[in-house]
């Protein structure tokens, strides 16, 4: 029996009302005290495609999927037959037997099976869509949810559609809980949640976050056009901007979306985009006219499976290369990737601190496993957020002649004036040009604006958020990796050293200018370093290869099938080679 | 209380790098005298262009100036615009910026009708990469990329604008000062998105379409008897038909901005006070309670 622990599968067709359900349950275990994570995979369409919604309740806070599903709820064959290798032995299958019968060669003798006609108890119950919550009694009765709090998330939730459907709801909660015990007392599921307490926590997506971090750090403008997975931010935006006296446009395209940005930060405005790979392509000029003439300006990167269309909502980490390399000529930028959903909210309001303070482009880069995937925090304290808007001139006046918006100083960075303030009237051309904003294409003006400009990277080492080592600092393994690959990785360090295993994970924060002082000394006394990624060409690796030279000790676990890692796709490489400790359990 | 404001205010120390006899010399000395007769103070001023010959422009009128990337003019001045709303917000390019690279944000920008100033300077021909035909050359206009004449018909910028809910039409000619100037002012003056064509000969690439055939070619619709700028029909016959191309003031209809719609406060964005106290976060935060 596993305690307090519990990894749900909750699959179907795309619009058949599975996501909504996966949310409740997620509110479910949040109010009866549990960690949550969960973890959207859906198909790139309205209607139809499998789907599947997974939500992992336990009393740790891990960050990621388990290595396996404990109850996985069926609505289709197919979902048993996309998922039925993923569970664990001992674990359940809740089937929706009305049309379909689940095959011999499809079933598994190691998982308890409760084939249920839920389609056919919701048809005679009046509307067929109410499956979702009889199979969220059926759940709640199986893995031991709190029926009131199961009852009291569902009323919240069709409440505003009025008494008569929070009656049907109830109705069909209990016959789901009726159907259990009438039909399966004999067949216990092994599982049995305890409730705790809930307290003062947050359940959040992580493109929320970035919209919330971004609100409070004063973002008060946002243009962008709908991608996924980075559409949530845009919506979320709409919805609060006004509020706070900002405006969000849709914009006609992405270059649109980015050139608007450049616009509102010229004029004194904390802008952001927010985009995928695709968007992202369609914005490299502008980034490079952001890089040349200093505006600060907070892009969202919310990747995903590329090149091209690529799997729009499946996860991947193959766009390093492209925020880092992409545009002709040469900018200063930023690149910093959140690790958690809380991370998500604090490096984005330190993206706009850096983004003002030394007037370039910073890049949010998170990916569709982490910003559209909820987890619990504690809630955000938002009297912390520093606002440093660097050397803006936003009131007074500057002395026309005297005052160059591109003056040389000895931190690279110049005073920034915005349109409106009295002498500060000057061109701020895409074309190379001198301090004072005149084109030119003088020779040795053009070094020094290059020196400049790119300087502003080492002026601001100081200001880059650090990596974050978890596990033992001293250990002989090391693991690399960043984003949200952070939680399978750090769940991994902690079950490995349960076994035996002693390693030491480098989470890294700031991606570019890249770290090499934190690489350095993280290979300092390591025998073998594993970088964890999510791409096929180890775009990461070859960054830290080109830090640390050649290396024996390097190690490379990738995966590329669009799928997050589970922790004991990163346990086991690391186990082989350790070659000592006892097997480590699956989780 | 300041001075009268002349044209020499709002001119800047670079020199120009046009050619002698440039049709955008026109517009640039439109627009300062403009400004001036609005009483316009260059901070009060975000002037922003495209690339290519006319893109230039920017350089060249003293002014908060945004020299950008190429075809996305409208979008910068779009944001710059609802940034800050007490900024007057022109734009300005060429035909290829504006019809070519830029035709996507062109139709968006009239659609948006932000309160701004967009200014097409026209010479019918690519200048600034040394003659290519243009998105208004004339089908058969013979180029370096075109040597059997320009296989395609050319855009009608202005009926584009029309068919796209534009709020304020006007075209003038570079060499007829006096009424451009008058449709500048009448295009700053106009809430919402208000666009002006000029047509600005380039004296060293397109021989077809030069000062002495625009004069031959052109109709003062202001003088047409009965044309009146609030028809929109009568604005998309003036502006299709064959014949002579038409100048003035084409259409005018008064309509809520993209400010309207969006309930966009008075005070400026860009003068807000983004530090907020921790209660206004309160209810974001208790939702995800």
């Amino acid at each position: 029996m596993i305690l307090n622990s519990v990894e749900v599968m909750f699959g179907g067709q795309a619009g058949d009302g599975s996501l909504t359900t996966g949310d409740l349950i997620a509110g479910v275990f949040k109010r009866m005290g549990l960690e949550v994570y969960t973890y959207k995979d859906f198909p790139s369409r309205i209607r139809g495609g499998h789907t599947n919604y997974v939500i992992r309740a336990s009393e740790n806070h891990d960050y990621g999927m388990a290595d396996a599903v404990d109850a996985l709820v069926a609505f289709d064959l197919e979902a048993v037959e996309t998922h039925i290798a993923e569970m664990r032995p001992g674990g359940f299958v809740v089937f929706d037997n009305t049309d379909e019968a689940i095959p011999d060669n499809v079933r598994r003798d190691d998982v308890t099976w409760y084939e249920i006609p839920l389609a056919k108890i919701a048809k005679e119950m009046g509307l067929e869509l109410i499956r979702n919550t009889i199979s969220l009694g059926v759940l709640g009765a199986l893995v031991g949810m709190d029926p009131e709090i199961v009852r009291h998330d569902v009323r919240g939730v069709y409440q505003r559609k009025g008494e008569k459907v929070v009656d049907l709801n109830m109705r069909a909660i209990e016959a789901g809980e009726n159907y259990v015990r009438e039909h399966f007392a004999d067949r216990p599921s092994g599982y049995g949640l305890t409730k705790g307490i809930d307290g003062d926590r947050l359940i959040m997506m992580g493109n929320d976050a970035i919209a919330y971090g971004a609100l409070v750090a004063g973002c008060r403008f946002m243009a962008g056009y709908p991608i996924t997975p980075a559409t949530d931010i845009l919506e979320w935006m709409s919805k609060q901007l006004p509020a706070f006296g900002g405006v969000v446009v849709q914009a006609e395209d992405e270059l649109a979306a980015i050139t608007m940005t450049l616009g509102a930060a010229f004029a004194g405005v904390r802008a952001m985009t927010a985009t995928s790979g695709p968007g992202q392509a369609l914005m490299t000029e502008a980034i490079g006219l952001a890089g040349v003439l200093e505006i600060p300006v907070v892009v969202v990167e919310c990747a995903r499976a590329g090149p091209s269309t690529g799997m729009p909502t499946k996860t991947e980490q193959s766009n390093l290369n492209h925020l880092i390399y992409s545009g002709h000529g040469e900018i200063p930028r930023v690149i910093l990737a959140p690790g958690t959903v809380g991370e998500s909210f604090e490096l984005t309001t330190t993206a706009f601190n850096l983004a003002e303070k030394y007037q370039l482009p910073v890049f949010l880069l998170t990916e569709q496993a982490l910003c559209q995937s909820k987890a619990t925090l504690p809630p955000f304290d938002v009297d912390a957020v520093q606002i440093d808007r660097g050397k803006l001139i936003d009131s007074g006046e500057v002395v026309f002649g005297e005052y160059k918006r591109f003056a040389f100083t000895d931190d690279n960075v110049s005073p920034r004036v915005i349109p409106g303030i009295p002498g500060g009237m000057h061109l701020a051309p895409g074309s190379e040009h001198n301090d004072g904003g005149v084109i030119t294409e003088n020779a040795a003006n053009r070094a020094r604006m290059m020196e400049k400009r790119m300087g502003k990277l080492v002026s601001m080492r100081d200001d880059l958020p650090r990596a974050v080592l978890h596990g033992v600092a001293d250990a002989d393994i090391g693991i690399v990796g960043y984003g949200a690959n952070t939680g399978p990785i750090a769940e991994a360090v902690d079950r490995l050293a349960r076994a035996g295993v002693l390693t030491r994970f480098l989470q890294l924060r700031t991606l570019w200018p890249f770290p090499e002082d934190e690489i350095k000394t993280f290979f300092g006394g390591a025998q073998h370093v594993f970088v964890v990624e999510n791409n096929y060409t180890g775009q990461l690796e070859r960054l830290i290869r080109a830090v640390v030279g050649p290396v024996d000790a390097l190690q490379s676990v990738r995966k590329y099938n669009g799928q997050p890692f589970r922790p004991i796709e990163i346990i086991e490489p690391i186990r082989r080679i350790a070659a000592v400790g006892t097997p480590v359990e699956v989780i | 209380m300041t001075a009268t404001l002349t044209p020499k205010d709002f001119a800047t120390a670079t020199p120009s790098w046009w050619c002698p006899g440039c049709g955008d010399f026109g517009v640039l000395s439109a627009l300062k005298q403009a400004m001036a007769e609005l009483g316009k103070q260059p901070k009060d001023v975000a002037f922003i262009s495209g690339i290519g010959c006319s893109g230039k422009i920017s350089g060249y009128l003293h002014s908060y100036a945004f020299h950008g990337v190429h075809g996305r003019a409208l979008p910068v001045a779009t944001a710059v615009k609802l940034a800050n709303r007490d900024l007057t917000v022109i734009a300005a390019g060429g035909d290829g910026d504006g019809y070519a690279i830029g035709a996507g944000h062109f139709v968006h920008a009239v659609r948006r009708n932000t309160d701004m100033t967009y200014i097409v300077m026209d010479n019918q021909t690519y200048g600034l990469t040394k003659g290519q035909s243009s998105p208004t050359s004339a089908t058969g206009y013979v180029a370096s990329v075109s040597p059997d004449g320009n296989p395609d018909t050319p855009l009608n910028g202005l009926a584009l604008a029309l068919a796209a809910g534009a709020s304020f039409i006007a075209r003038g000619f570079s060499a007829q000062p006096k009424q451009m100037v008058a449709m500048i002012k009448a295009a700053v003056e106009h809430r919402g998105f208000a666009i002006v064509e000029v047509m600005s000969p380039c004296v060293t690439y397109n021989k077809i379409n030069t000062y002495a055939w625009f004069k031959d070619n052109v109709e003062d619709l202001t003088v047409r008897d009965g044309y009146a700028p609030n028809d929109r029909l009568a604005a998309f016959e003036a502006l299709t038909r064959d014949g002579d191309i038409p100048l003035g003031i084409i259409y005018k209809e008064d309509r809520p901005t993209f400010e309207d719609r969006t309930g966009l406060p008075e005070m400026p964005i860009a003068r807000l006070d983004i530090r907020r106290p921790t209660a206004d976060y309160a209810a974001i935060q208790a939702a995800y309670r």
